[in-house]
């Protein structure tokens, strides 16, 4: 015993074709199969499959594994087209907050690919999906970011968005959005809270 | 008439704003009292990409679409070196804590597997086959399996030649480098040849998973100060194919500003006396066992 010298070392373990298909038909029924890691193989090799992204996001509607969901997160996540955040979109609306933030996450790891639906998602009529939107600004890698954000300034009519968009202003905010966040202040006068955040982030902003 | 060029200063509150925002993306928190290395860098990285001042620069680093700014900034911040018996406090919770949970699940003269990635010249993996032999006293009833793997052919090349500067192995106790080195010159210790022999070395890209997919039924893998390197996405590609490349109850060690809470769920954190390393659970998960920290 003790260490196992280089001459004497077997494979690890040999790569052999699995028997069962890896070709994207193939890969897609596994994803149904009951066996958590034939799920999960078959969630990460699915990566390479751009046109599985729908069947990859019904598998996270569903799926209770949490290893075989964060698979799912990360192939969507290397796919990154419009079919991925189509299927990380309806997950902004389940009551999992793991599912939720992992979604939220992954959408904000493809910027060019969610910024066209980022108008429709600030006009959403769930207070939870806008505020989830907004979460998603605080992270998203973009240059219309603090764009999406002084429109919510200018027209969200939930204090609590306002409130998650002053929150990232805080920190993203510069000296020509100082106005837009005094107008929120403004509008939402009865409010102390919007009172506190807005001074907090028109503090932070103007600090020397 | 010649324009003075001002340096771009850094502020109090440029350095707490900067600070919450960096440990938000990577997880490396710097004290007060790095203050002074951490606005020289940004300094060097202001100067370096034009941009006027701090908050300019923050700007654009905030919202690049590539993160490639970012990534610089991480190298700069994430200076590393690497020397035998570094970050050792691992080394001793392998030998303490993280082996006598794994021979739990073992009997004598079973297989143990370790995994050492990025193996650069190879000071890790050999610090790991030192410690075994001298600091572990289960070595003689099991078999330990060291892999070695690196993305660069030619640091595995110096790793298998073996041949290391007086700084590089600075750290390890005298009795050690005299039984497993010999010294070739004032500056050159050649490590012996039976523990070359002893760890397996091999070319492996871990955001890959056709290099990964053969590393099976590892017990614990060290992969320390390289995940900081890599972008969102390709952490959680190496954070899958460790997962899937460990065996149930298996330990992960990461670097010290390393966290893999904000890579992946898929571990459990695991606090031992000399070290927080990270588990795969023993058994599936289910979505509310919480595992995350």
């Amino acid at each position: 015993m003790g260490l196992r010298k280089n001459s004497e070392l077997e494979p690890l373990r040999p790569v052999i074709d699995r028997a069962l298909p890896r070709d994207a038909e193939g890969l897609i029924a596994q994803l149904r199969s009951p066996d958590v890691e034939l799920r999960r193989w078959a969630a990460r090799d699915l990566a390479a499959h751009p046109d599985a992204a729908r069947a990859l996001g019904e598998q996270l509607q569903q799926e209770l594994d949490s290893s075989v969901r964060e698979a799912l997160f990360t192939s969507l996540g290397t796919i990154a087209t419009q079919d991925s955040v189509g299927a990380l979109l309806p997950l902004l609306r389940r009551e999992d907050a793991q599912l939720r933030n992992r979604a939220i996450e992954t959408l904000a790891s493809m910027p060019r690919a969610v910024a066209t639906r980022i108008a429709a998602l600030l006009g959403d009529t769930d207070v939870d999906v806008r505020i989830f939107t907004v979460n998603l600004l605080g992270e998203l890698r973009h240059e219309q970011v603090t764009q999406w954000l002084l429109n919510v300034l200018a027209s969200e009519r939930d204090v609590n968005v306002v409130a998650a968009a002053i929150d990232v202003l805080a920190e993203a905010g510069q000296p020509e959005h100082v106005a837009a966040l005094r107008a929120a202040r403004q509008r939402f006068a009865q409010d102390p809270f919007i009172g506190f955040a807005a001074d907090v982030a028109i503090a932070r902003i103007e600090c020397p | 008439m010649k324009t003075a060029v001002t340096q771009p200063v850094i502020t109090d509150a440029d350095f707490l704003k900067f600070r919450e925002f960096f440990y938000r993306k990577t997880g490396i928190y710097f004290e007060d009292n790095k203050r002074y290395f951490v606005d020289k860098r940004l300094i060097d990285r202001i100067e370096a990409t034009g941009a006027d001042n701090f908050r300019a620069y923050f700007i654009a680093l905030r919202f690049e679409a590539s993160g490639a700014e970012l990534q610089q900034l991480v190298n700069a911040m994430t200076v590393n070196e690497t020397y035998f018996f570094r970050e050792f406090y691992q080394f001793d919770c392998l030998v303490k804590d993280m082996l006598a949970e794994v021979v739990r699940h073992k009997r004598p003269g079973e297989r143990i597997r370790i995994w050492s990635i990025p193996s650069s010249t190879g000071e890790e993996p050999y610090s790991i086959a030192i410690y075994l032999l001298e600091r572990w006293p289960l070595i003689d009833q099991y078999e330990v399996e060291i892999l070695s793997s690196d993305i660069d052919t030619t640091v595995l090349s110096a790793a298998q030649r073996g041949v290391y500067s007086a700084r590089s192995v600075g750290q390890l106790p005298k009795p050690y480098l005299e039984k497993y080195f010999r010294r070739r010159t004032d500056n050159e210790f050649e490590i012996s040849r039976d523990l070359v022999a002893a760890v397996d070395f091999s070319r492996v890209n871990l955001s890959d998973a056709n290099d990964t997919r053969r590393f099976r039924d590892i017990d614990v893998i060290f992969c320390r100060n390289l995940l900081i390197y890599f972008d969102d996405l390709s952490r959680r590609l190496a954070a899958e194919a460790m997962y899937d490349a460990l065996s149930p109850g298996g330990f992960v060690c990461l670097g010290h500003s390393e966290s893999m809470s904000r890579i992946s769920s898929l571990y459990t954190v695991r606090r031992f006396p000399d070290a927080m390393v990270y588990q795969k659970p023993l058994s599936p998960m289910s979505p509310t066992s919480g595992n995350r920290s």
